[in-house]
């Protein structure tokens, strides 16, 4: 047909007998607000114009016959009108185009939730962030403290949310779950995440009302994304006080090679630096890993990533029996972790994730009086297939297999005695995204979970929906069921318990303009099924069940503003929370000792242009926390120290490819107490004997210097001797 | 015989559709302006859609306009975004095509300036890898070479060295401009004033 239209047209020109056809109209949004510059012309010619400030425009076209008129707008859906041109005036009816949904403009849910990504509109944490905001020296954890809903709590330096315990968040890579997020330590001792926050370009944090995608975590899930495919050689070195590290990245057409060293040895750090701990062998670390990228077919992406570790530390421990005494504390860990992640289209608006981990971790401790060895193995699979029906409606499917199997050996006794159990844990899940507007957005799901050894199942319904009040602000609410297994030590020792419940309601209210964001948040979690267990002679788990629960409410404020001052950025962020349980081996309904109510911290950057130089400093309070004296009549009724901490880093840009990076903690030297531990048994006065925790040091320092060579900056060096 | 006409009464409408448009740029100082004329190249895309020329400008007048003063991170990120599918179009007609990495590293220029000190980190090394793909490509180049030169000479002024080595190649390459030899008159022939500007502020 159109060869011979365009023959037409070809044999017709030179005669220039052409009648001109002048087609009008206006183009409007659906409020009836005319839309500036939208494309309005004749398919398949060269005929179009431009609509003006009103929407208006004219065509002019000495094309005739059957023409199809085609109008687009950025961000709006097409129009298309077939139309017969025979010369004169067409004057159209108003044109409404109707507002595309766009992942940057419609309204997303926001309840609970923290995101960041190179293309995410509202920020909160990038990657550069979480080094330069916490005097953890590039810890993720310890940067996810300076958001709201989190309490730091110094003698763990896990991730605490909103009056949640440790174990109740889960941390996720490429969509599998890490079972040993932590470093390990002895008791009382801060622990750090195992990954570098330079591994990472993307990360959802939340910390409540998450999606039906997760499970087994009752307070928070922190889901990190890894970095696309690298597209240079790279030579990475690292000097710091502490260690060194060696790292290198191969990269061809469509896929990629990147693997590290690193050792780290604390001895000359804190033979140097005053330390409160004492120690027989400070800790030692060696690690190595390597990850593989390879781009599959138009749009897959395959992920593998191995590490394998090795830390060992001895601490003397002040004896609580025989006062004035120490015991040495030996700790070996072995942890090897490698997952593997597949996404990629599978057909027009299917989108497929695949997902494997594994993790090996084994903690060797010996003591005097005890030695044990426990060892988790742990696996996870996950399939999950999102597709797009409409741009109105998503629904994503999927299933996972949680494999686990823990154990504890005993190796010094004569017996050498042992405990061990495995689980297994089936999943599925269903939700849907449907947007009755770009401004309305409803998430309903539901989450099925299965586990042979609990031999019992859950289903977990969530909601949540989100409402833009205008160009900058939007509500959001969430409610949701969340079950967990109990924790090992306690399935160790009885199968016969069930999932631990959590059920979240959460309000979101957030306002992002020009660079500022304003986040409040209020929550109510109630916990029920939760482990419960009294103390009785000659067993250590007596009378095992599920009958604890508890409660937490509070708010959040978060207020992030990068607009007010040239070159420097500040956060606030508080969070009140108000918990009580009553679980474990508590003998009443009280405040968790891991919780505290008030939550403050201030974090400031600056970007120094002229000395290339970023300074980071933040300022942490905590109220005190509730912990238990044996003593005292009272349960859980001491209360520790507030934590105060200031804390400075500044990172300079020395040349193209050096950076220096100092940081300190706790600048002022604030005292910092965690409470106290007290003996298990009391002394001959009838009165348990008891120790401060202590952080390890009043303060700490880190001084390195990051060198990247690549094959650009081998070619500046050239330029240079040349 | 009647085919050959056809087509070259066709080639003969695409050279004059994108000579007129082309034109435009000289006038375009306002982001409607760079919009209209981005429709225009919109509009003989939609003809020519063998052709990547006409996508190529039209993802150029995008990129220009997230270069302009009083749009928001998120307004230029919604141009830039259009500019990128662009880019994916083309680099999927013509994947050997060294203008087409040039103007990727320049797109990848325009999302780095929305927001420097977050994007810095992981645009940079696109921005090179781009460049470092376009002189793999066409090793003369002139815009990839004045990207390559103006890139490593902001590094340079930056960190206090010596520029000097960079002004000469500047003044290498205005010299030998002219020399290369354009495919045609509607391939991309922008960068010259920009390297006289180099040149300029080097002083001599």
């Amino acid at each position: 047909m159109k060869p011979h239209i365009l023959l037409l047209l070809l044999t017709l020109a030179p005669l220039g007998t052409m009648a001109q056809t002048r087609i009008s109209g206006q183009v409007t949004d659906q409020a009836g607000e005319g839309l500036t510059g939208a494309n309005i012309y004749l398919e398949g010619t060269y005929d179009g114009t431009t609509s003006n400030l009103e929407g208006r425009f004219v065509l002019e076209s000495s094309e005739t016959g059957e023409q199809v008129l085609r109008v687009e707008y950025i961000g709006y859906k097409g129009f298309r009108k077939p139309m017969a041109l025979e010369g004169g005036t067409i004057e159209l009816a108003r044109i409404t185009l109707k507002e595309e949904l766009n992942e940057l403009t419609a309204v997303t849910i926001t309840a609970g939730t923290f995101e960041a990504g190179d293309k995410k509109k509202s920020i909160a944490l990038s990657s550069i962030d979480m080094v330069t905001t916490d005097g953890s020296s590039g810890d993720v954890y310890g940067a996810l403290q300076a958001l709201p809903g989190t309490t730091t709590v110094g003698e763990s330096g896990r991730l605490f949310v909103k009056g949640g315990d440790s174990r109740e968040s889960k941390t996720f890579i490429d969509g599998t779950l890490v079972y040993v997020p932590y470093s390990s330590s002895t008791p009382n001792a801060s622990v750090r995440g195992r990954f570098s926050p330079f591994m990472f370009s993307g990360m959802m944090f939340s910390t409540g009302g998450y999606s039906a995608e997760f499970g087994q975590a009752l307070s928070s899930v922190l889901s990190l994304q890894t970095n696309a495919m690298p597209v240079e050689d790279q030579l990475n070195i690292s000097l710091l006080t502490v260690g060194a590290e060696l790292g290198g990245t191969k990269t061809w057409d469509k896929a990629s090679v990147s693997t590290a060293v690193s050792y780290n040895n604390l001895t000359p750090y804190m033979r140097t630096v005053p330390q409160y701990r004492k120690w027989e062998k400070e800790p030692e670390m060696l690690s190595g890993d390597v990850s593989f990228r390879l781009k599959t077919g138009k749009s897959g992406l395959l992920k593998l990533y191995a590490t394998a570790n090795r830390s060992n530390l001895t601490t003397l421990e002040e004896s609580l029996l025989e006062p004035g005494t120490a015991f040495p504390y030996k700790l070996v860990n072995d942890n090897y972790f490698a997952n593997a992640s597949w996404t990629g289209e599978v057909g027009k608006n299917w989108i497929l994730t695949t997902g494997f981990s594994y993790t090996h971790n084994l903690d060797k401790v010996r003591m005097d009086s005890l030695q044990f060895d426990e060892t988790l193995r742990g696996s996870h699979a996950k399939v999950v297939l999102k597709h797009r029906i409409n741009d109105r409606i998503r629904i994503l499917a999927g299933s996972e297999w949680y494999s686990l199997s823990f154990g504890v050996a005993f190796p010094g006794t004569e017996t050498r005695s042992k405990a061990s159990y495995l689980k297994n844990t089936l999943t599925g899940f269903l939700e849907s995204e449907i947007y009755a507007s770009s401004r309305f957005i409803t998430r309903v799901g539901l989450r099925y979970e299965y586990s042979d050894y609990l031999k019992g199942s859950s289903l977990a319904p969530r909601i949540s929906t989100a409402y833009k009040l205008g160009e900058a602000g939007q509500v959001s609410l969430a409610y949701g069921w969340f079950f967990q297994d109990p924790d090992h030590e306690y399935l160790l020792y009885s199968p016969e318990l069930e999932f631990e419940r959590a059920d979240h309601l959460t309000l979101n209210y957030l306002l992002n303009r020009d660079n500022r964001m304003l986040r409040t948040e209020l929550y109510v979690k109630n916990y029920k099924n939760l482990v419960r267990y009294g103390r009785s002679q000659g067993q250590e788990y007596a009378l095992i069940n599920n009958t604890g629960d508890g409660y937490a409410y509070g708010m959040d404020l978060f207020w992030r503003d990068k607009q007010s001052i040239k070159n420097g950025e500040y956060w606030i962020s508080y969070s009140y929370i108000n918990a009580e349980r009553d679980y474990l081996d508590y003998p009443e309904q009280a405040v968790p000792s891991f919780s505290s109510k008030h939550n403050v911290s201030l974090v400031y950057k600056h970007w120094f242009e002229r000395l290339r130089s970023m300074l980071g400093t933040s300022y942490h309070y905590s109220s005190p926390r509730y912990y238990n004296n044996p003593n005292a009549p009272e349960f859980n009724a001491e209360r520790t120290k507030p934590y105060q901490s200031l804390n400075m880093n500044w990172s300079l840009l020395l040349k193209q490819n050096v950076i220096l990076y100092f940081t300190v903690s706790n600048i002022l030297g604030y005292e910092q107490e965690f409470g106290r531990s007290y003996a298990a048994v009391p002394g001959p006065d009838g009165s348990y004997a008891s120790k401060p925790i202590l952080p390890e040091a009043k303060r700490w320092f880190l001084v390195g210097c990051f060198i990247t060579l690549s094959r650009d900056s081998s070619i500046n060096q050239l330029d240079k001797i040349n | 015989m009647l085919i050959s006409t056809l087509v070259m009464g066709g080639d003969e409408t695409y050279y004059q559709k994108m000579g007129e448009t082309l034109s435009g740029f000289s006038t375009c100082t306002s982001v409607e302006d760079y919009q209209n004329l981005a429709n225009k190249f919109r509009v003989i895309a939609n003809v020519e859609t063998e052709e990547w020329l006409p996508l190529y400008y039209e993802a150029q007048c995008y990129i220009m306009i997230s270069f302009m003063n009083g749009l928001s991170a998120q307004e230029k990120d919604a141009y830039l975004e259009k500019a990128s599918s662009i880019l994916d179009q083309m680099n999927e007609m013509a994947p050997h095509e060294a203008e087409i990495k040039v103007l990727e590293a320049f797109y990848l220029t325009g999302s780095l300036v929305v927001n420097p000190p977050q994007r810095a980190m992981n645009t940079t090394p696109l921005i090179h890898s781009a460049i470092a793909k376009a002189l793999a490509m066409e090793p003369n180049n002139p815009r990839a070479i004045f990207l390559r030169i103006s890139n490593e000479m902001g590094t340079a002024s930056y960190f206090g060295e010596d520029t000097e080595p960079y002004c000469a190649q500047a003044r290498e390459l205005l010299q030998n401009w002219d020399s290369y030899e354009l495919r045609s008159p509607i391939h991309p022939n922008w960068g010259k004033e920009e390297v006289e500007g180099i040149v300029n502020s080097c002083g001599q």
